[in-house]
């Protein structure tokens, strides 16, 4: 465990620092007077990152000094797939469902029935169910029902969604 | 009293035939998500969030709030469920119900008593909790109302010094948490000045990085995400479901035996809920805790004690509620479920804090008064409908995790109708997965992204006012004292690890 703690510790002191380079002129209170309050925009977010910066050094401090459980971050490599499993077609889903691509109940619908087909191993009919089922349930609840506007697919306005 | 009159006229919001359906709605979705193991009560109050925005639109703020309120308390009993019957809690505060639940559903066979002891632990714990909160929160109101930026400011570094003193994972990942949290907040246009900041020349981020898509990817995405990784769930081992009339005159019975406890316990879990932070989670460890310190039958705990299942019980849905009283009183969220609700009443246009008790006594009372309704419909359906929550479990995994992911999408969608939010859910999402793993607490974050812009707002407001003089933040008695017990609040995970230190070791050290 002890390696990803710190990687992930020093990765919250990259981000810290990229924000505080980027705010640094306003790290200081401003003696000229001109900044209301005597704070520039830029001290509340630098020394915001300054608090991140210093607890994630402390952090890896004790990571290093002190002992950690043994494992790893990922009890297998099942635990890795699964969650794989889960993120990569999660992200592939999003961005179809961008307007003029498949849209929101499309890619909805084709969601449902990979999980249904590929994860819980229906037969085909109970994966084409919950395919159809869900972005129809969806679409009568959301746009009919509250008139909100999700985005549609490339076949709009020649199909309502 | 004026609060009487107040309450009756909460009741008359809250009985409108719109927002008990809105109620009821609530508390059966709660109910539902408290069940899943897989999605949290925070996780199913952020997700809904957003569907809260046309329920505003279509009935008003005080719909939206009982119908986002009535999920937290259908999921607070939800949890009860699955933990006494399947030994797999639904929800992290039914965690200590494992102890004694469990044992008296399975092995003393008792699982209608387990069940019935636990939802009127639950129901009595929170009657008492919103009995304070009732007279407690206007009278806390009436004195905030005074209170300028200064005091303000130092409420809010109170509040999360709170998460790091008295948190219970390491005080320097809080740390970094609400430092993590006030950087997201001051992303966007200067508040003051109104200068980009953070921004690096991305004219998306100008107007800040909007935190309903942040708290549904941290809690509903990084859970399912999370849960995914122990999908081993699969067997469910079979307990009866049902409850009969003789389980309920039986719990009626164990509650008289033990109502003491159970007063004491609520009323305790209250407190221990309106210290900012602490949520049912820490209240249901902290009533287990002290159920077992006082009670006659210590050995009989976790053997399938009664009392192991009341004081846990009673205490996490009395500190649900507790942790309602900071957000209405002063605007800062007692409990990470809390802090999303203060979200909703920002998106509603509506300004958490004293003034709500003047400025909106109708949307104060009517919830008030649906926190009685919601917990009173919420047991009569949990009495009702256990096996029906019971058979919510079958339902597979693979059907579950997509529709939610799909409703976590709808959620950070509907809020700007912007699918670069619904990007920004996915990518909090994996960090919130990633943060639980290397057991971040994700509570302080969220309490910094929802009160970052305010915390700042107050400190420069208090140094305008006092032309750039920092000892402005200390100049009233009362803020200077709040800055005291915030600062005295910060040594305490210091002088804890001296003490440690000090004690002699006992047992082997920990392998390396």
């Amino acid at each position: 465990m002890r390696p990803y703690q710190v990687a992930t510790a020093a990765f919250f002191i990259l981000i810290a620092a990229v924000a505080m380079f980027d705010t640094r002129s306003g790290a200081l209170p401003d003696p000229t007077g001109t900044a209301p309050g005597g704070l520039k925009s830029g001290w509340y977010p630098f020394w915001s990152a300054a608090i991140v910066a210093a607890a994630a050094g402390v952090v890896i401090f004790q990571t290093v000094t002190r002992p950690q459980p043994v494992e790893g971050a990922f009890k297998d490599r099942g635990s890795l797939f699964a969650v794989a499993q889960l993120v990569v077609p999660m992200i592939v889903v999003v961005y179809l469902m961008g307007e003029k691509l498949l849209g929101f109940y499309i890619a909805s619908g084709l969601y449902m029935a990979y999980f249904a087909l590929f994860t819980t191993r229906y037969r085909w009919y109970w994966a084409l169910a919950a395919g159809l089922i869900t972005p129809i349930a969806l679409f009568l609840i959301f746009e009919t029902g509250f008139r909100a506007i999700f985005p549609k697919s490339f076949l709009y306005p020649g199909l309502p969604f | 009293m004026e609060v009487f009159g107040n309450l009756a006229g909460g009741f008359q919001t809250a009985l409108q035939p719109v927002n008990m359906v809105f109620l009821f709605a609530g508390c059966l979705l709660g109910l539902i998500i408290g069940v899943l193991p897989g999605l949290g009560g925070t996780s199913g109050v952020a997700i809904l969030l957003p569907i809260s925005v046309y329920i505003t639109a279509a009935s008003g703020p005080t719909t939206a709030i009982i119908f986002l309120a009535g999920i937290y308390w259908g999921a607070l009993f939800g949890g009860v469920v699955t933990s006494i019957l399947f030994n797999i809690p639904g929800e992290p505060w039914s965690v200590a119900l494992l102890f004694d639940g469990y044992p008296l559903a399975k092995k003393l066979r008792k699982p209608g008593l387990a069940l019935t002891s636990s939802f009127l632990a639950s129901f009595v714990g929170a009657l008492i909790a919103t009995l304070l909160l009732t007279f407690f929160a206007a009278a806390l109101a009436d004195i905030a109302i005074t209170f300028g930026p200064a005091e303000l400011f130092a409420i809010f570094i109170l509040s999360f010094t709170t998460l790091v003193g008295l948190g219970s994972e390491s005080p320097m990942k809080s740390m970094m948490m609400i430092g993590l949290g006030l950087l997201l907040a001051a992303v966007g246009f200067d508040i003051i000045t109104g200068e980009p900041r953070l921004t690096f020349g991305r004219i998306e981020i100008l107007s800040g990085i909007p935190f309903v898509p942040v708290t549904i990817g941290l809690f509903g995405i990084g859970e399912i995400l999370a849960s995914a990784e122990e999908a081993g769930i699969g067997y469910v081992e079979k307990i009866s479901s049902k409850l009969g009339f003789k389980d309920l005159i039986e719990g009626l019975d164990a509650l008289r035996k033990r109502i003491v406890m159970v007063v004491v316990n609520s009323i305790l879990g209250f407190w221990f809920g309106v210290l900012p932070g602490h949520g049912a989670t820490a209240g249901s460890f902290l009533g287990y805790g002290i159920a077992r310190q006082y009670s006659k039958n210590k050995e009989n705990f976790g053997k399938g004690e009664i009392s192991g299942i009341m004081g846990p019980q009673c205490a996490a849905d009395a500190s649900a509620v507790g942790s309602l009283v900071p957000m209405l009183a002063l605007g800062v969220p007692g409990s990470p479920t809390s802090a999303v609700l203060m979200a909703g009443l920002f998106i509603w246009g509506l300004q958490p804090g004293p003034l709500l008790f003047v400025e909106h006594k109708e949307f104060v009372w009517g919830f008030i008064a649906s926190i009685y309704l919601g917990h009173l419909l919420t047991f009569l359906m949990c009495l009702l409908a256990v096996p029906l929550l019971a058979a919510i479990m079958r339902v597979p995994y693979g059907v579950l995790t997509p529709f939610i992911l799909i409703i976590s999408v709808i959620g950070a969608y509907s809020i700007n109708t912007q699918m670069k939010d619904v990007f920004i859910c996915l990518i909090f999402g994996l960090i919130g997965y990633w943060l639980r793993k290397m057991k971040y607490p994700l509570a302080p974050l969220v309490v910094a992204i929802v009160l970052g812009d305010q915390t700042e707002r107050e400190l420069r407001k208090a140094l305008i006012g006092s032309g750039g003089d920092p000892f402005v933040l200390i100049g009233s008695p009362l803020a200077a004292a709040l800055m005291a017990l915030a600062f005295a609040l910060l040594l305490v995970p210091l002088v804890r690890t001296l003490r440690t230190r000090r004690q002699p070791a006992s047992g082997d050290a920990p392998a390396a």
